[in-house]
This record gives C-alpha cells, sequence and structure tokens, in this order.
C-alpha cells in the first residue's frame, strides 16, 4: 500500500513530522518497506525556457537549442518533436543523474555540436511512460525553479505492508486512524456532501440470486452522471495517482482510482451509452460465459462465479475487474458508477481460479468496510462533479440488514492474556478512537467493531487492538519458570541416534550436505519410487518431480556436481526423510552415505587404493555401534534392493526388520551419471533400530581376569561358497566363554589349493578364566575347534 | 728393587694407557686388554712373576699390581663406552629422515551449517525446559491449513506458493507442508487433558514452497516452538524469544522488538526484529547500529485453533513462534548466499561446515570458534 506524505495529512491532523509518523508505522502493525522522495530525485532539474532553435546541421531530425534558466544560457542538441521557441521545459545540466535512463550526464557531442545538457521528457524524470517528446511547462512557470516546485512533486512516497486482515488500512484513511488512535493527531472528519440527485437513474439494479444466495452481494449501490466532460485530470490528482503507481488514463477512472487509494473502496464506472438495456443483473455465470476484461484478456468463466450482466451478457466480474466493452473511455459523457460490498471467499474463488489479481480483488478478499456504499455515492458525486461536470441521479440500491456483531469482552483478559497492566479509561479509549463502540455493563463490555474492521470476531482480536495500539514495548518480559525440578533432555534416543551418527560419519570423512526431498520422475522409478501419490502436480521445474524414495540419488547427483568441478574423491552424507507413500507413517527417516574415489591416496609412502564395499560395510558397523546397535546382533544377507549391485551389497537385519542397505551402487545407475570410479552406498533404518532394553542407567559388574591370553591359528580348507566369517562364528561357538575373539588373517586361492576350494586361516584367543590353561586343556580346545568346523562347514585342517 | 719393580709397571701402565687412548676400534681395543690382562698378557706376568719375591715385595707389588690392573680394565671401560656413544651418534646420524614430509590421510568431514544451527537451538531451548517433536513432511490439507485457521479463500494461503501432491481418488491432495506450524495441531491433538499442566515443544523440519530464486529456496527449514498451559501468558513469549536471541546471537544487549502482526493461527501476533547496522557493502552487523531486521513470527495461540483441538481456550492459553533456519545461520555465521545450502559443492561444505566434535553445548559454547 502505497501513499504520499501529503495525502494523509488530507485525513490526519497532526503536528508530528514524517520520522515520528514512519517510527510509529511499524509499532501499529504497519511495517514501512520504503520512503522515496521524488523531489530529492528530481533536484537538479530545473524550469527554462528555449530561447532560440535551429536546424542541426548534420542532423534532420535535430535541432539545436539555446535555453535560458534566468541567468545562464545553454546550448543543448535536443530530437523531441515538440521542441519549439517560447517553450518551456525541464533541463539537466551536465553531471545531473537521469532516473529515467539511469546515467549521469556528460557533455555531449552530437553529429558535430556540442551538446551542454539535456531538456527531458516525463519517463526520463521517471514521471510515467510518457517519451513522445520533453516536458511542456506553464508560460508562467518562473524559470531556473527545481521543477519538483513547478510539479509539485515534493511529497514524500511512504509504502507499507499491509497484512490480510488489515483491509482498512488499503486506504488512506484507514492508515491515518490507526496513527491518530496511536497518538499521532487526530482523524479529520471526512466531508461528504449529501447530494441525492436531481433524477432517476438510467440504470438499475437486479440482483438475480436465490434467497439463500444472496449474501453473495449483500449490498450494492449505483447512480448516474450524465453529461460530463471525461477530460484530462489535473496534476495534482495525476500526481498522486503516479506517486501510487496507478497510471492515469481518464478523470473518471482516475477518481475511482484515487477514492480506492483513499478510502480503500473500489468502486467501478459503466459507460451507460454501452450498457444494453437499463438493467444491470447481479447473477451466478455458467460455465462457458465469456468475458471481456478490461485488462484486454478474455478469460472462460465457470459456474458459480459472481458476475454482473446487462442484455448483452456477461459485462463484469464483481469486485475483481470490469468489461472492455461497457468501460468508459474519453468520450465517455453517461456513466453509472457502482460500489458493493462481495462476499470475499466468492472473490477469492473466482480470482484463484482465473488466476485474475486486481486492486480492487485485493481489497474485495480482505473485506470492505460495510458501510461504504452509500457514503462513497455522494463522496465521488462530489468529487466527479468538480471535475468532470454534469448531472447526477438519484442512488439505486440493493442491500441486506445486517446484524451488528457484539462481543462480550471481559477487560481483565487483556492482562491475563498479555501480561501487560493496562487502565481500563485508557483499552476503552483506544478501542473507541479505532472506532469500536462500548457498552459497559458492570464487568463485561459489549463491544461492536466498526464497519470497517470485518477481521475482527473475538476477545483475541480486541485484546491485540489495544495492546497494539498501547504499544508492544509495554508487554513485561518475564523468564519461563523452569517446570521440571531436574533438567531433562530435549531430545529422544531417536534423536539422538542420527545426533551420534553424524558425528560418526563425520570423523569418518564424510561430508554432511542436505538435498532437496525431491527429484526427478526417472531416478525416482530407478530408486523403486515414482508412484502417483508422491508425484508433485505443481513442482519448480521438471527435475524436481517427485518425492524422493531413497537418499542415493540425491547424492550420485552431488558426487556428480563436485566431479565435474575436478573432485577425485568424494564421500557425503544426509540424514533425512524418505517417502514410501503420502501417509505420516510411510515417512522414513534414514542416514544415507554414499563414497566415490580413493579410500587411500597414492603418495611417496602408499600405493592408491579405491573405496570398496568392505569400507562402506566397515562404516555401516561403526555408525550402528555408536547408536547402540553392537555388532554381534546384526545379522547379513545378501539381498540388498536392486539399485544395488547384486553381488556386492548385503543388508543387516534384527529380526525381519532391515536395519541397513549397503553395497556397491548397480553400474548401469553410476553410468547414467558417467563416473568412472564405482560409488559405494548405505542407508540406515535408525528408526527399526529397537529401542535399548537398559533401562538401568548403571553398568553390570566387570569381572577382570589377571591370566595372559593365548592365541592359536588355524588354516581350513573349504568349499569356496561358504561364507568365510561363518568360519570365525563356528570357532567362536566352540568355547563362548573362553575364546574372546577370533580373526580371519589370511583368504587363500590359487596354488596348492584344490578347485572350488578356498583356504581360511583364523587366529584364536583364548583368556583363561580361572586358572592358566595347561598344554592338555589347550590341545583339547584346538581338536575341539577343528572337529566343529569339520562337521558343521566340511572344512579341513590344512598343513601349513 | 721394589720401587724399580714399580718403576716398570707404571710405565708398563703409561704405556697401554697411551695404547687405550689411541685405539679407534674395539677390536684394538680388545687386543691391548688380552696383551695386557690375558693369560700371556704384560701385567699377568708381572702377576705370575711375584711368585719369586720375598713375602712383604710379594704383597706390596701384588696390591700395586692389582691397582693397575683395575687402571686398565677402567680405561678399557670407559673407551668402549666412548665407542658406544661415537656408534650411537653415527648411527643416529644415518637414520635421519626428512621431516618435511606429511602422508596423505583422508581429511575429517564436516556437519552441515543448518545441523549445527538446530543442534544450537536444541541447547538454547533445552536449557528452557523444551522437548522436541517431529511431524510429517506430507500434509493434509487440515493440518497444514484449516486447523490453523487458514480456510480455503483465506488471502493468507496465496502467500504460501503451496505444493501439491496428485489428489487421490476422492480429489484430495495432499500438501508438501508450507511451514512447520501443523505440527502444533498433531501435537496438542495428542495430549491428554486429564493429566495435562504444561507442554513446551520445538519442533524443526523441512519446509516446501513453490519459489525459487535468488533468496527462496522450493525446500527450507523453520523451527516452531510451542508453549502452552494454564498461566502462560505474552510476556512469558517475550521473555522466552529474547532470551533465544541474545544467546543465540552471543549478544547480551542484542535489541529485540516486538512489532504487531498478523498470522491466522496466533492473536495477538507479533513479528521478532532484532537490532543491527546494515553496512555498505551490503553485509550486517548484529546488535550494532540503528537498523531492524525481521527474524521470526510468533504470537498467542488462536483459540479458535485451540477449541479445533478440544482445548478449552479459557481454561489454557499459550504462545507459538516459527523462524527460518536458514536466515539464522546465514546472519550468525556470514554465510551471503541461500542456494549453497543444498548444492552440495565440497569447497563450500569444507568452508563453512563444522568438525564433528564441535558439538554446541551450553558449557562448551554455541559459536563454533574451532570450526
Amino acid at each position: 500500500m502505497k501513499f504520499t506524505w501529503k495525502w494523509l495529512l488530507d485525513h490526519l491532523e497532526t503536528d508530528k513530522n514524517l520520522l515520528e509518523i514512519l517510527e510509529t508505522l511499524p509499532k501499529i502493525g504497519l511495517e514501512v518497506a520504503s520512503v522515496v522522495n521524488l523531489a530529492e530525485d528530481l533536484k537538479s532539474f530545473v524550469s527554462v525556457e528555449i530561447i532560440d532553435v535551429k536546424k542541426h546541421p548534420n542532423a534532420d531530425k535535430l535541432n539545436v537549442c539555446k535555453v535560458f534558466d534566468g541567468k545562464n544560457t545553454f546550448i543543448v542538441v535536443c530530437g523531441a518533436p515538440n521542441v519549439k521557441l517560447g517553450l518551456k521545459s525541464v533541463f539537466a545540466n551536465i553531471g545531473t543523474f537521469i532516473p529515467g535512463l539511469n546515467l549521469r550526464l556528460k557533455k555531449g557531442n552530437i553529429r558535430g555540436v556540442e551538446s551542454f545538457g539535456m531538456l527531458c521528457s516525463e519517463k526520463e524524470l521517471t514521471l510515467s511512460q510518457n517519451h513522445d517528446g520533453i516536458i511542456e511547462l506553464k508560460r508562467s512557470s518562473e524559470l531556473g525553479l527545481p521543477v519538483s516546485n513547478i510539479l509539485d512533486l515534493n511529497d514524500p512516497i511512504i509504502e507499507i505492508e499491509i497484512t490480510p486482515n488489515r483491509g482498512d488500512c488499503l486506504g488512506v484513511r484507514g492508515v491515518a486512524r490507526d496513527l491518530a488512535a496511536a497518538g499521532m493527531g487526530k482523524l479529520k472528519k471526512l466531508d461528504i456532501k449529501i447530494n441525492d440527485g436531481e433524477f432517476d437513474s438510467l440504470i438499475n439494479w437486479h440482483v438475480d440470486l436465490n434467497e439463500n444466495e444472496k449474501y453473495l452481494c449483500p449490498k450494492i449501490f449505483g447512480r448516474s452522471f450524465t453529461n460530463l466532460k471525461n477530460v484530462e485530470s489535473p496534476l495534482w490528482l495525476k500526481n498522486r495517482l503516479i506517486a501510487v503507481d496507478q497510471r492515469p488514463i481518464s478523470s473518471i477512472v482516475d477518481i475511482t482510482n484515487y477514492i480506492m487509494i483513499d478510502l480503500g473502496r473500489p468502486l467501478h464506472a459503466y459507460d451507460i451509452d454501452k450498457i444494453k438495456g437499463k438493467t444491470l443483473k447481479i447473477k451466478k455465470s455458467k460455465k462457458g460465459d465469456n468475458f471481456f476484461a478490461l485488462n484486454g484478456n478474455t478469460y472462460e468463466l465457470d459456474d458459480n462465479m459472481l458476475v454482473i450482466c446487462d442484455e448483452q451478457g456477461v459485462d463484469d466480474l464483481a469486485g475483481i475487474m470490469g468489461g472492455e466493452r461497457t468501460g468508459v473511455t474519453k468520450d465517455t459523457t453517461r456513466m453509472f458508477l457502482e460500489a458493493a460490498i462481495f462476499d470475499p471467499v466468492s472473490i477469492a474463488n473466482t480470482g484463484r481460479k482465473l488466476n485474475l489479481h486486481s486492486d480492487a480483488r485485493f481489497r474485495f478478499e480482505r473485506g470492505l468496510d460495510y458501510s461504504s456504499p452509500e457514503s462513497v455515492m455522494h463522496y465521488a458525486a462530489e468529487m466527479i462533479n468538480k471535475i468532470c461536470g454534469g448531472k447526477l441521479s438519484k442512488i439505486v440500491n440493493f442491500k441486506l440488514e445486517q446484524k451488528n456483531k457484539i462481543i462480550k469482552f471481559d477487560p481483565n483478559i487483556i492482562c491475563q492474556l498479555t501480561g501487560v497492566e493496562i487502565e481500563n479509561e485508557l483499552s476503552k479509549s483506544i478501542l473507541e478512537k479505532l472506532g469500536f463502540k462500548i457498552v459497559s455493563t458492570n464487568k463485561f463490555w459489549d463491544i461492536t467493531p466498526p464497519t470497517w474492521r470485518p477481521d475482527i470476531d473475538g476477545i483475541a482480536d480486541i485484546v491485540e487492538e489495544v495492546i497494539r495500539i498501547n504499544g508492544y514495548e509495554k508487554i513485561p518480559s518475564i523468564k519461563l519458570p523452569r517446570s521440571n525440578y531436574i533438567a531433562k533432555p530435549a531430545m529422544s534416543i531417536k534423536h539422538r541416534q542420527p545426533f551420534f551418527a553424524s558425528r560418526t560419519l563425520a570423523s569418518r570423512g564424510y561430508n554432511e550436505v542436505i538435498t532437496f526431498s525431491f527429484l526427478n520422475k526417472t531416478m525416482a522409478d530407478k530408486f523403486n519410487g515414482g508412484g502417483l501419490a508422491l508425484n508433485i502436480v505443481n513442482p519448480i521445474s521438471s527435475e524436481l518431480t517427485d518425492m524422493r524414495p531413497s537418499i542415493i540419488p540425491n547424492l550420485l547427483f552431488a558426487v556428480q556436481k563436485n566431479v565435474n568441478m575436478g573432485a577425485q574423491t568424494l564421500s557425503f552424507f544426509e540424514i533425512g526423510p524418505i517417502f514410501k507413500g503420502d501417509s505420516p507413517n510411510e515417512q522414513i527417516s534414514t542416514i544415507t552415505g554414499i563414497r566415490y574415489g580413493d579410500k587411500i591416496k597414492k603418495d611417496w609412502q602408499k600405493e592408491a587404493v579405491q573405496f570398496d564395499f568392505y569400507d562402506v560395510k566397515l562404516d555401516v558397523i561403526k555408525v550402528l555401534d555408536s547408536i547402540g546397535v553392537p555388532n554381534n546382533s546384526l545379522k547379513i544377507f545378501q539381498e540388498a534392493p536392486d539399485y544395488f549391485h547384486p553381488g556386492r551389497s548385503a543388508v543387516f537385519r534384527i529380526g525381519q526388520n532391515i536395519i541397513a542397505n549397503f553395497g556397491e551402487i548397480h553400474p548401469e545407475i553410476v553410468d547414467t551419471f558417467g563416473f568412472n570410479k564405482s560409488s559405494i552406498g548405505f542407508e540406515i533404518f535408525y528408526e527399526n533400530i529397537p529401542l535399548p532394553k537398559r533401562n538401568k542407567i548403571s553398568r553390570p559388574m566387570l569381572n577382570i581376569t589377571n591370566l595372559q591370553s593365548v592365541t592359536r591359528e588355524f588354516a581350513f580348507l573349504l568349499d569356496e561358497q561358504i561364507e568365510s566369517e561363518k568360519v570365525c562364528q563356528v570357532a567362536k561357538s566352540v568355547y563362548k566363554d573362553l575364546i574372546t575373539d577370533v580373526i580371519i588373517y589370511d583368504i587363500y586361492k590359487g596354488e596348492n589349493i584344490p578347485k572350488n576350494k578356498k583356504s581360511v586361516a583364523i587366529k584364536v584367543t583364548i583368556q583363561p578364566i580361572q586358572d592358566t590353561l595347561t598344554d592338555s586343556a589347550l590341545e583339547e580346545i584346538s581338536t575341539n575347534i577343528i572337529r566343529s568346523i569339520e562337521k558343521k562347514l566340511s572344512g579341513f585342517l590344512r598343513e601349513i | 728393587m721394589v720401587s724399580e719393580l714399580k718403576q716398570d709397571i707404571q710405565n708398563l701402565l703409561k704405556d697401554i694407557t697411551t695404547n687405550i687412548s689411541k685405539s679407534k676400534t674395539t677390536s684394538e681395543l680388545e687386543n691391548i686388554r688380552i696383551n695386557s690382562l690375558g693369560k700371556k698378557g704384560s701385567v699377568t706376568l708381572y702377576l705370575k712373576n711375584i711368585r719369586e719375591f720375598d713375602i712383604e715385595t710379594k704383597k706390596e707389588i701384588g696390591a700395586y699390581l692389582n691397582d693397575t690392573k683395575n687402571k686398565i680394565n677402567k680405561l678399557i671401560l670407559d673407551k668402549k663406552n666412548v665407542f658406544k656413544k661415537e656408534y650411537l651418534k653415527e648411527k643416529l646420524r644415518l637414520e635421519k629422515i626428512d621431516v618435511s614430509l606429511t602422508p596423505y590421510e583422508a581429511e575429517a568431514g564436516t556437519l552441515h551449517p543448518l545441523s549445527r544451527t538446530i543442534e544450537e537451538l536444541y541447547a538454547i531451548f533445552a536449557d528452557m525446559g523444551f522437548t522436541i517433536v517431529d511431524g510429517p513432511d506430507i500434509e493434509s490439507d487440515y493440518y497444514n491449513f484449516s486447523a490453523l485457521n487458514i480456510p480455503e479463500e483465506h488471502p493468507a494461503r496465496q502467500e504460501h506458493d503451496t505444493f501439491y501432491l496428485q489428489p487421490d481418488i476422492n480429489g484430495q491432495r495432499k500438501v508438501l507442508r508450507t511451514h512447520t506450524s501443523p505440527v502444533q495441531i498433531r501435537t496438542m491433538e495428542k495430549i491428554d487433558l486429564k493429566n495435562f499442566n504444561e507442554i513446551r515443544y520445538i519442533i524443526p523440519g523441512r519446509t516446501y514452497r513453490s519459489d525459487h530464486d535468488a533468496t527462496h529456496s522450493p525446500m527450507f527449514h523453520q523451527c516452531e516452538g510451542l508453549v502452552l498451559g494454564k498461566n502462560i501468558n505474552m510476556g512469558h513469549l517475550k521473555g522466552c524469544l529474547i532470551e533465544f536471541c541474545r544467546t543465540y546471537f552471543n549478544e547480551d544487549n542484542l535489541p529485540v522488538r516486538f512489532r504487531p502482526s498478523y498470522f491466522p493461527f496466533t492473536e495477538p501476533s507479533a513479528e521478532v526484529d532484532i537490532g543491527c547496522k546494515k553496512e555498505n557493502d551490503g553485509s550486517l552487523v548484529i546488535g550494532k547500529g540503528e537498523d531492524w531486521l525481521e527474524i521470526l513470527g510468533s504470537g498467542m495461540v488462536h483459540p479458535r485453533v485451540l477449541q479445533g483441538v478440544g482445548i478449552d481456550p479459557t481454561q489454557y492459553q499459550g504462545f507459538a513462534f516459527g523462524m527460518g533456519l536458514e536466515r539464522l545461520t546465514m546472519l550468525k555465521y556470514g554465510i551471503p548466499d541461500l542456494r549453497p545450502f543444498y548444492d552440495s559443492d565440497l569447497r563450500w561444505l569444507k568452508h563453512y561446515g563444522f568438525i564433528p566434535f564441535d558439538s554446541p553445548s551450553l558449557h562448551s559454547g554455541l559459536n563454533g570458534i574451532f570450526s
């Protein structure tokens, strides 16, 4: 919402200055977006008279002019068609910044003639888009004055942000009223001269709606004007409209726009001579109706849009935009003026469906002053009469009686809700200045909100009005009292798990990224997503159409971006949601990572080694370990989803629940990214991890023995297909208490090993518990390990 | 006779001493030892010969010889130690390596600055008794809008630029939540009023709006706060948010301004500004100067929202607030641009990211000094 300082003063009687007003506006909820003073920008432009005009010797369309500013003369080369001797215009000297051209003026040499400045058009001064010729000042204009004085531009333009509830402040008067309530002056009385008109209106209303639909148009007023001269608007009016970004068109249109800004009250003017018949009907549209709007576009309407029609058909989209067919032009002499109240919901729905925005819609949607149609008929009439002359008719109208809304209000609620102690008298006075009517009974106040505040419908709204004007700075700052006697963690275990996982991963070389929750359809399909329920109807781009079924593709894109920038080795992880469906329990939080490139870079010590399956498996184990899942509780299965390499991937399970997928990404997918190294990824579904069973904080007793542990080594010849880790599991299971560790220290295939066999060498750590183990006891342990492997894995001890 | 003998032995000792000091290797030294103290050594020969002398002489010369022998042994040992030291010295000299070299090892990774901010928020709000709750990213119209007092035709909806998912067979279409506020409704629905005293929740999460330019991302992060109880008023809102702003920005006297505003789901509503100074180069200094910067929205939970979830607004009242986490992060850590947050550019992550061990807490600080 834009207005000018002088415009505000039309409604506000105040001794405060601009700065004080600007400081107050945000305090009462009217945020100041910008303040511009055109006079400041244009102070170097001065009035001059053209005292000599000669044709340019080398260019037909240019003139060489001599201009006089009352003291000095300047030579200016000018191409404007309206240059003539004696014309008074606007001159910019060398060094002046020309806002409309966004450049600083230098001495020019135009086709061999030196030019010492410039005569300016309205566009060059940003006064309008008019660039047809240089500005023509009045003959009586004094020379050498800043043009802002002559054109009356010395009026700062203020723009404020209006929240959706404050439709009343979409008019200058509403802003003035708020400022007055906040002690910034006195709201001037709106001087409306009642003029009942001389003749019956040439056009009448017919509200063609069922009784139960009349709420769509609870009020509509109109009156006819004849013998009008739709002249160009006076300068003051044009300046005000230009200042608030309204293009001056003709005085009738300008007046309706002016009143819309002035009172926040949109109006519509019809050319009576273009209306077919003598009645305008307010009705609901039928699907297929066409409407040719003032903006030059044709709209095909849907059912149930509120329209205004003459005998020929739809010619006004109620509250949104008038029709081209019956619009006023410079030639209009007979005009019918409309001021109505329409249902904001209906206006909003229609506007949204047609994607049609207008200043009128903006105001109708936010709710208008219910009492405004009556008064504006007189207010507008006076202005039209003053500028366009003519005669005016009586008013024709339709209106539903509106019951007054009364809110029962206990003033104590103000303190209860906000903590502000405020005298009842002060609260009352604030509300009354804002236009609220208050009738006090003993404890309660019966409050009637003003007609221009349809947003007020409850106690909390009234509390806000009081404290807003009283000042939010008067709300005390109270520390939240401690509700618990002991500090409690803010995080649940399910919040702590990703917190720890991220640290484990980062310390292992992974960089955390955050990527979008959506990706393209192709990738969604490849990662077993892409279902209709997760497809975005209005995506921002064709690359971001589907909710992601996995974070892995996003991480592959991340790797790709960096590889394209020259990176060789990348480890990324992200903790975030994936989507299996659109219901809340189908959103799954995962910890997902990817490694690409060299685990060990070649340097003067080492040869390069690339990341492989086992590196990422270890990452997964370490992460799980750091979030409460010991390695021995995990079962591994080679059954990862098909976006992994079938032979180089696996899942970890606890019971039936999959805790993690991991492995090489399928080469077909990797190929689409153009990588020359394999990518190894994992996804951990930490929500599937059972909560720790331990409910005691204290730890179980630890028994430490002082006896030395012994190790024994074995090599077994096994069938190649047997999972090597089984050897460890079997060996360990022989003496669960004595054998503390079994590691595979060598796997060998090739010479001396039969085909389809492999040698697995293990080192077993045996920890005596009570007594040192005798040689024969150790011998027995060894024998039992060997027998067990023979029995369970058909493996035989290999002579080393 | 005795003195002559002594003189001879003394000369011998002198010669041997000279030889020891001249010796250059341990084997030379060993030869000297054998030649003097060995079975046929020069000193040993004297010892063998003293048998011929009388007891007195034998005693005197014997003691003298023993003394000489000890002296020689000591000299040899000392010399040996010298050799050992020299040998070690030489060995160490040869073992010298090029200490300028450093082997390559993969660097530790970094945590994303947004995660950092979320954790800082956890620390600050945990201290004020809040706990963390989450909600889904895909929401129904009801939770995202209607239950928050934003009906279909409400002008506030148009400011939300909502992403819609494909409608289901009943024509219902889900939305990607445009703010974290729907989680307010979800948490309040779960309240068991029989055992209810007070809740304090913070709700961080992803939010979505179909807007993409230099200052808007289709996905961004918000953190919602909700406090509800019997005696919670707007003064508590003010106290809580002033404490938050000052702790987060690490400025004891940070000016914090509350300004009337409008959100459909709070009444009264307040926008919160912090004091700052806008430098000519476009950068901001938080806490100094005359300008104000809007950083969060807040208000008392709207009575209609409470009624909608079955809570009597005359019995319970509370406040809610919401803030954009990218903006908070950018302001605190001087990150000029929004879009790289989601670009996964390693150079950006390393520059603006945080080392994993620098976990923000009130006791170790919230300002990421070591990263």
